[in-house]
């Protein structure tokens, strides 16, 4: 296989990865950054989403099936925000450690819950039809599913930076980190305004767990690992904002797929090796929202 | 006041320990049943039940039960009392439930371990407990190598004798450049070493090899390309659980499949993981020492036995642990006792197994002397299995 495609795979799985991370990471830092807690049941709500298209188009998803998951998955998603959020309420003007406890507390409770209700064992799903197979450009040969995750990837991604960053809600969301009083002075009360960036956070990860089940295949431990991934990209992309998490994300994946590619005798320590790096030049994420509202 | 609630406590975790199990059979009375009693034996099985490894677990008691129930809950004359215990997903979890096991609840003889690392790490506790421990599953050459203790034996494999056979076989029918490919830990490292030599040995060529970060390997997609542009005519692996699952379907996905044949080290699709893979896994080439489908008498009798109690195609893993209470059986009936030196003693003098669903085997360096068969999955009966392609012959423990 010739230079240039391998290159070329290698740039197009990390777009892919890049931008699967970045739809599990947004709901993360959405819910850090704006309500200001620290949601480590965030992993479990992606390993749901995971089991629910298994549960619901078994080894092979066909069409249908996908479309039942995906509206299983945004209410699934929307309930257990909105619960999250009513659970972490009376710990709002807590410590992080506080709310941490409580939700890694979830996020145990939910692993046991899963593993009693969908078994020990992979649960893999294909994609259906016609996104199972790989595509050939010219030689150049690359799983469907993953170039059509891109493309579905990338519109969710503009649709929460759109949303966020440009419409009256996002200004709404913004404004409730900047000043939660001043919100409430205006008339709308910030408890629905958390509840609502809960609602949007949450089903960001059970989406995501929908469309990553093909790639990771829904399994014990996975909620852990896509937590620390998620927790490593809004570290790296600084809080409060989209576009951190995003370009932290697309930075990453192609961390984890370019760089070990080129560098395979280094592939345990590239992502907190860049972790780190980034860290030391900048330590608080690439672009943070300052408490006071300014960028 | 405090030590008999402690006491107390201990007695009812165990005996809920006890009344989970199914399929004992026998009534399980409340007397300690350590050391004096001679119609009585204790036996600790040490499983993960929690974890990664949770699949395995449940099949070796799976064929622990069958077994028991199968021979009136009696071991070489002496009824079976089995607790059971969480070995979890390593040492940290697993020595603990090891040490618990010999000491709160006394029991003669410990069977089961799954990881390697556990399995090493009791090493010294089995010892100077003199207890006797046969190994259901953990496959690192070390625990039955130079250094082994004279209390350890092991009914399932070495990684390196899994490997070795499809080395051989490999370089036997003509494949003359592979690329190696399995995690980087002991299995791994034991199975990539195993296959290299016994291939290399044949006249085959290594051309390139990667070992990712176990654990913390989601993508293969960056080893995929390697092999793709190495030349390789075919792909060695080993991989377990879910990176199994996640190597062969991203194979099939990148179009590998096609062009480089997939050869592995049997346990890539062995069990739960093999339904997982779904299509992708159609046609690979592994070499185990076992596959539901072998046609033998007592593989059939057992296959339809496993089957009738558990819906489920019986799996190497159950097997290795049918296999531990069959020779423990024999060793408790020929030496009259229960103690580790005895029980080591009489498993030394086992002779070859020749009613193993397995096949004939024997002990070498306290570790299996058996056959090696190359499997291919396919679909009968609308699922998937390892079909028998060919029996490869025995190979010893150090290969």
């Amino acid at each position: 296989m010739p230079t240039a495609q391998i290159a070329l795979t290698a740039m197009v799985n990390g777009l892919a990865i890049g931008l699967l991370l970045f739809i599990t990471a947004a709901g993360l830092s959405l819910i850090f950054g704006m309500m200001d807690v620290l949601n480590l049941a965030h992993g479990a709500l992606f390993l749901t989403g995971a089991y629910l298209a298994w549960w619901i188009g078994g080894e092979q998803q066909t069409w249908p099936s996908l479309g039942r998951a995906v509206v299983a998955v945004v209410v699934f998603g929307a309930a257990a925000g909105g619960l999250l959020s009513l659970l972490t309420a009376p710990l709002s003007r807590r410590s992080h450690l506080e709310q941490a406890l409580l939700t890694l507390g979830i996020a145990l409770v939910a692993a046991d819950v899963l593993s009693a209700l969908f078994g020990d064992d992979v649960r893999a799903t294909e994609p259906p039809a016609g996104l199972a197979g790989t595509v050939t450009v010219a030689g150049w040969s690359y799983p469907s599913y993953r170039l059509a995750l891109v493309g579905v990837a990338a519109l969710l991604a503009a649709a929460v930076y759109w949303t966020v960053e440009r419409t009256s809600l996002g200004a709404l969301f913004r404004a409730t980190v900047g000043d939660r009083d001043m919100v409430a002075a205006v008339g709308v009360d910030p408890r629905l305004v958390r509840g609502g960036v809960f609602v949007l956070g949450s089903v960001l990860a059970t989406l995501a767990g929908l469309l990553g089940a093909p790639i990771y295949h829904a399994r014990p431990g996975l909620d852990t690992t896509i937590l620390v991934l998620a927790l490593v990209v809004v570290v790296v992309g600084g809080l409060g904002s989209i576009r951190g998490p995003l370009i932290a994300a697309l930075l990453f994946g192609q961390v984890e797929s370019v760089g070990r590619a080129v560098l395979p005798g280094l592939a345990s320590f590239l992502l907190f090796g860049t972790l780190a790096a980034v860290l030391v030049v900048r330590p608080r994420g690439l672009f943070t929202l300052a408490p006071g509202g300014r960028r | 006041m405090t030590g008999i609630n402690r006491r107390t406590f201990l007695g009812i975790t165990a005996g809920l320990g006890v009344a989970g199990l199914t399929g004992c059979g026998s009534s399980l009375g409340a007397t300690a049943a350590s050391g004096g009693d001679s119609n009585t034996v204790k036996v600790g099985l040490v499983i993960p039940q929690a974890g990664v490894y949770t699949p395995l677990g449940v099949d070796i008691q799976r064929g622990w039960d069958l077994w028991l129930r199968q021979h009136d809950g009696r071991l070489g004359g002496r009824r079976v009392t089995t607790v059971v215990a969480d070995e979890g997903e390593g040492p940290q979890t697993g020595v603990p439930a090891v040490q618990k096991l010999l000491q709160n609840d006394r029991v003669d003889v410990l069977v089961g371990i799954v990881s390697s690392a556990t399995a090493l790490g009791v090493r010294d506790l089995v010892t100077s407990a003199r207890r006797l421990l046969v190994i259901a599953n953990a496959g690192a050459g070390a625990i039955t190598g130079a250094n082994r203790s004279p209390y350890i034996w092991r009914t399932s494999f070495t990684n390196a004798q899994v490997a070795a056979a499809m080395g051989r076989h490999l370089a036997a029918r003509g494949v003359r450049r592979v690329y190696a490919i399995a995690p980087d830990y002991v299995a791994g490292t034991e199975a990539i070493k195993g296959f290299s030599d016994a291939y290399r040995a044949g006249g085959g060529t290594i051309v390139g090899q990667s070992q990712p970060p176990f654990g913390k390997t989601q993508d293969y997609q960056p080893f995929l390309s390697r092999i793709q542009s190495s030349g390789a005519q075919g792909t060695f692996c080993f991989f377990g659980g879910a990176e199994s699952v996640a190597f062969v379907k991203q194979y099939a996905q990148f179009g590998l499949s096609r062009t480089i044949p997939l050869y592995a080290s049997g346990f890539l699709v062995e069990g739960g993981v093999l339904t997982a893979q779904g299509a992708a896994a159609d046609g690979v080439l592994s070499t185990l020492h076992y596959t539901s489908e072998l046609d033998n008498p007592a593989n059939t009798a057992f296959g339809q036995a496993f089957r009738a109690a558990y819906d489920a195609a019986p799996t190497v893993y159950a097997v290795q642990a049918w296999d531990a209470a069959e020779v423990l059986s024999r060793a408790v009936a020929q030496a009259g006792a229960v103690d580790g030196d005895s029980l080591a003693g009489a498993l030394g003098s086992v002779g070859v197994i020749t009613d193993s669903p397995r096949g004939p085997w024997s002990f070498v360096e306290q570790s299996p002397r058996q056959n090696f068969y190359l499997r291919r999955v396919q679909t009968r009966a609308g699922a998937p299995v390892n079909g028998v392609v060919e029996d490869l012959g025995p190979l010893d423990p150090r290969a």
